[in-house]
């Protein structure tokens, strides 16, 4: 008991440096802004409430009430407003005005720790009001801001670095919140790889059809794409290995590399195929910011051997 | 010392819950088919599945605290759906054809827009949404949103039919041979300018 406990604590709080936590600071920053700025135009017909919006807020956040009062949502803003005398309008754009803001600070590294619960707390609150037109990639910017919350900030790279000398006190904490997120990663691809490797369409090539001539990611004319048929069934394939193994060779040194490259290369391809920027990016950036920094690290080994699961314990 | 341990705690129960919803989510999709697995494993998986909703408290009362607790956590750490996007397969997708009837008698066509593909792509989600829906007066409200949009763009139009609809996606050979996606109704609903209640016209 003694000994696992000790292996539990070893993986769970390696001695760690902040790069990933740059990476994952830049890329969410990065992705706050572009969710926001991609927004722009529609932040309000979606949103919008009292009948107005097409994301149907108000019916959103009665279904959200009904499993949870405390999930936070734009209507707390909405009735805040109201009491101080602002249109809906108003207070949607200062939302909306807020979380650009805070996406440029994330950028640039400035009051990290306040930008990031800003971005966390004004992204969720959209993603849950705006609970039917949301889809994946709300979640997983959700899961990225919520870790990078929690995490020990600012890292060396951030303007709070430079300009207040503010420090994180501990690195084992920084090892700990990068194997959170490392392992989370492992998660969701397991089951994802696991729930594709279920159906018969992506061992037949059908899925990867079906995925790209399906509206409204059919950006690639069907007629250029039905030239390459007989590589369907390959990509099926290699997909839901490439996300099932997940799991089992982005731990080892021999193999992380490669299974990083192709996975953030399958994310890539999926953004250029299917229009989908922002999940790729947001995907990209989670994964380069767990198992990315092993793979560029120089100057850090001297905390660490460069093995992610072998652990330094105090 | 104590701090790695509160952390540990939390690690253990942040992944027990991700883990128990994941498997939920799988077994939901195993469950609704089809897969390549036996029909025997549908019941099973049914089972299954409530026994993990029981273990995540979402067979409690909804005012139940424990369950309003986990439903908040889940929902602020963005774990309450599972993983299985595009899986076991990839579904069809779903079209809504607005119908404008002007007073002189001017019928014209439109589709549910927005000024960038992004918010596109959540159109397209708030389309599949509806096409899940089973419940017809939530259906409706959904529908009468995207007609509002429409409306306020068109003021001088009499009338609006709403016409929901399923493509169905052709196979490789399906479409070498000419055949394209096909567009199957699925419901209308009418809208007058008076804000009158949607005349719902099922197929």
């Amino acid at each position: 008991m003694q000994a696992f406990r000790k292996r539990l604590l070893g993986f769970l709080f390696p001695l760690e440096t902040d790069s990933w936590l740059a990476i994952l600071r830049l890329g969410l920053g990065l992705q706050t802004t572009l969710y926001s700025l991609s927004l722009r135009n529609d932040w309000n017909d979606l949103l919008g409430g009292g009948g107005r919006g097409l994301g149907s807020r108000d019916l959103a956040e009665a279904l959200l009430s009904v499993e949870s009062h405390f999930v936070p949502r734009l209507g707390w803003f909405a009735v805040s407003g109201e009491h101080l005398g602002l249109h809906e309008e108003t207070v949607l754009a200062v939302a909306w005005i807020c979380l650009l803001v805070a996406g440029c600070s994330l950028l640039l590294g400035l009051a990290c720790r306040l930008s990031a619960i800003v971005a966390w707390f004004l992204h969720l609150c959209a993603a849950e009001s705006g609970g039917f037109v949301s889809y994946g990639m709300d979640n997983f910017m959700t899961i990225g801001l919520f870790y990078l919350m929690l995490s020990p900030l600012p890292d060396r790279y951030s303007l709070d670095w430079q300009w207040r000398k503010w420090r994180p006190k501990d690195r084992q904490l920084l090892g700990f919140f990068r194997r959170v997120l490392q392992v989370h990663l492992c998660v969701i691809y397991f089951f994802s790889g696991l729930t594709k490797c279920l159906g018969s369409g992506w061992w037949n090539g059908s899925s990867i059809w079906r995925a790209l001539i399906r509206p409204p990611f059919n950006i690639i004319d069907p007629e250029i794409l039905v030239r390459g048929q007989l590589v369907f069934p390959i990509v099926g394939v290699v997909i839901c290995l490439l996300e099932t193994g997940y799991p089992f060779f982005i731990w080892d040194n021999k193999t992380r590399s490669i299974w990083l490259i192709c996975i953030c290369g399958m994310h890539l391809l999926i953004g250029l195929a299917m229009g989908m920027y922002l999940f790729s990016l947001v995907m990209i950036i989670l994964n380069v910011a767990a198992f990315g920094p092993d793979l560029i690290r120089t100057e850090l080994r001297t905390y660490q051997s460069g093995t992610v699961g072998k652990a330094l314990v105090n | 010392m104590r701090q790695k341990y509160v952390c540990a705690g939390w690690f253990i129960l942040h992944f027990l819950l991700i883990f128990l919803l994941s498997c939920r989510e799988t077994l939901r999709l195993v469950a609704e088919g089809p897969t390549i697995l036996p029909a025997s494993f549908k019941n099973f998986s049914q089972r299954a599945e409530k026994t993990v909703s029981v273990a995540l408290g979402q067979r409690l009362a909804s005012s139940n605290p424990i369950r309003q607790v986990v439903a908040t956590y889940l929902h602020v750490a963005g774990i309450e759906a599972g993983y299985g996007y595009f899986a076991p397969n990839v579904p069809g997708s779903y079209k809504l054809v607005f119908e404008l009837h002007y007073p002189d008698g001017r019928v014209e066509y439109e589709l549910p827009s927005v000024s960038s593909p992004a918010a596109g792509l959540r159109i397209a989600s708030l389309l599949d949404g509806i096409g899940r829906i089973k419940h017809d007066v939530l259906r409706e409200h959904l529908v009468k949103r995207l007609v509002q949009s429409v409306r306020r763009e068109h003021p001088e139009v009499k009338t609006i039919r709403a016409v929901f609809g399923s493509i169905t996606l052709p196979s490789v050979t399906e479409f070498e041979g000419g055949k394209r996606g096909s567009y199957e109704f699925l419901y209308a609903y009418d809208f007058s300018l008076q804000n009158e209640p949607a005349k719902p016209k099922n197929r």
